[in-house]
């Protein structure tokens, strides 16, 4: 019994162990060599660990950004990352081994859904998965599930997503691939939805982005970590200034306060990078191993891909959908405070991405001007959901930070203003 | 063992599904080689035999001088069009 207890107890709860029994067990079921089984499995275990490590570095970050900005402007800004959500939900509110669990789930109830369904989409970006399982398991906890009915939850809300998306994105990537054999799977399609229907109506027989002369400068912005340090770095040094000397000194320490701000602006930037290469150790046999079984289990499925897969049918468009959205999302940033909602600042990683492929989106239905009108709206609409869902955050014990992508921000929604009224009803 | 490193600006989704197009492509025309991917901003630093990336990406690499092939592709996970860009490269590096 002690054996048992002691597995249960001491080991089980490590989710850096379960993640790497999950891919253990992944392995055997496609009956790699040993050799591969037992690198595979610690690879993702070593994966976890450096997510973990990234997400520290981000916090300590954070944590001091949120301290000069609140002396600096007398208010809270928030940072939208949901690399800091997931992190934070992992290490921090100790949900690491549920959001695992949950994330194999939605595998499991997307690939039913894809068999059972005419959505017949397999979802293969395992980081967006990763952050829907946490916002999923974020949420479903707070709506009082716990324990098996915690994941169950968590891993169908997530699963249908990941076949809806994919389904009612198809229409405009047909248009924009010019084939039918691959789809979207990036978890900020509502958004793109909604730029595309406002580029719509705003772009009539407007020319396409593609002819517009980008001066070559303008490459350095598809370097993700590059774009991120651009405006990380101001961000920090001015809010410094505004805080001052003399606070920022008792932060600081020796280290003069300005150039301080600087290397924790930096700081944050190889927090994000630190993560994301945990997330890409972590992914690297699970994602294979999906694909393979999806693929068996549904073989007339097609692949739902990362967004930058669309980048190179209208590079000048992610240009210009990444510099409009951002527009955008610094009018809100103003704009929101006034109706009593927290202030966003500007998500980089986000406005890239999302930008970019929003970008796509609507020059294929409104050309130039569909880019101008709609990305700004887009940028407005990424930075008033996450603002909704502030408060939340702040009551679970979240620091200084909020989600992204707008699917997963609607799936937390979903749990917070339908299923956790329905779960106290029966409480 | 050859080395092939397949890039995209966050290094985590479209990279590595393109990664798996490359895999699949290798094995159909039985090549055998180790694909890894990975961002941009590290693909300066690593040492691959062959860089495959997205288009867009193309004037990004053009700073660097670097060592290796590169092969930029219009549709990240074509294998017809990732064959016919690879295969020239592999013989002419003799894997072929």
């Amino acid at each position: 019994m002690a054996v048992i207890d002691f597995i249960i107890n001491s080991i089980l709860t490590q989710a850096s162990i379960t993640i790497a029994l999950i891919a253990f067990a992944g392995l055997l079921l496609q009956r790699k060599p040993f050799g591969e089984v037992m690198s595979g499995s610690f690879k993702t275990m070593l994966g976890f660990l450096v997510l973990s490590a990234g997400s520290s570095i981000i916090v300590g970050s954070l944590l001091y950004f949120g301290d000069i900005f609140s002396e600096g402007f007398g208010m809270e800004g928030i940072v939208p990352s949901i690399e800091a959500i997931n992190g934070q939900a992992m290490n921090d509110l100790g949900l690491a081994n549920q959001i695992a669990l949950t994330f194999l789930a939605i595998f499991i109830f997307n690939i039913l859904l894809a068999r059972l369904t005419r959505w017949k989409y397999i979802f293969l970006t395992g980081q967006a998965l990763l952050w829907m399982a946490t916002m999923t398991t974020v949420f479903g906890s707070a709506a009082g599930f716990s324990g098996i009915g915690l994941i169950l939850a968590g891993g169908l809300v997530g699963g249908i997503f990941a076949v809806a998306m994919p389904a009612i994105a198809q229409p405009i990537v047909k248009k924009i691939t010019g084939t039918d054999d691959i789809a979207l799977g990036h978890f900020c399609t509502i958004g793109y939805m909604f730029a595309a229907g406002i580029a719509k109506i705003t772009g009539k027989n407007s020319d396409s982005t593609e002819n517009i002369k980008f001066p070559k400068g303008l490459g350095f912005l598809s370097d993700t970590y590059l774009s991120v340090a651009i405006v990380m770095v101001p961000l920090y040094v001015v809010t410094s200034i505004f805080a001052g000397a003399e606070f920022g000194t008792e932060l600081s320490g020796d280290v003069n306060y300005i150039v301080y701000a600087f290397l924790q602006a930096v700081q944050f930037v190889v927090g994000v990078y630190v993560l994301l290469s945990g997330v890409r150790l972590l992914l690297a046999e699970i994602v294979p191993a999906f694909r393979g079984i999806a693929l068996k289990v549904v073989p007339d499925a097609k692949p739902a891909l990362d967004c930058p897969v669309l980048f190179p049918y209208a590079p000048n468009a992610v240009t210009a959908g990444f510099i409009t959205t951002t527009i955008g999302t610094v009018i809100a940033m103003f704009v929101l405070p006034w109706f009593g909602l927290a202030m966003i600042l500007p998500g980089m990683l986000t406005n890239f991405f999302a930008g970019g492929t929003a970008g796509i989106f609507m020059n294929a239905v409104g050309g130039k001007r569909g880019v101008l009108i709609g990305g700004i709206a887009h940028g407005f609409f990424i930075t008033l959901l996450p603002a909704l869902l502030v408060p939340h955050f702040n009551s679970l014990g979240f620091v200084n930070t909020t989600a992204t992508d707008v699917d997963t921000v609607t799936a937390g929604l979903l749990f917070e203003w339908l299923i956790h009224p329905i779960m106290n009803l029966f409480a | 063992m050859l080395q092939i490193l397949v890039v995209c600006g966050a290094g985590l989704g479209s990279s590595f599904a393109c990664q798996m197009s490359v895999e699949s492509v290798l094995q159909d025309i039985g090549v055998k080689a180790s694909v890894d991917h990975s961002d941009i901003s590290s693909a300066a630093g690593t040492r691959a035999d062959i860089i495959i990336s997205g288009k867009n990406f193309e004037s990004q690499f053009q700073r660097y001088d670097l060592p290796m092939d590169l092969i930029f592709l219009d549709r990240l996970v074509d294998k017809k069009e990732i064959e016919e860009k690879l295969v020239p490269v592999l013989k002419a590096k003799g894997a072929l």
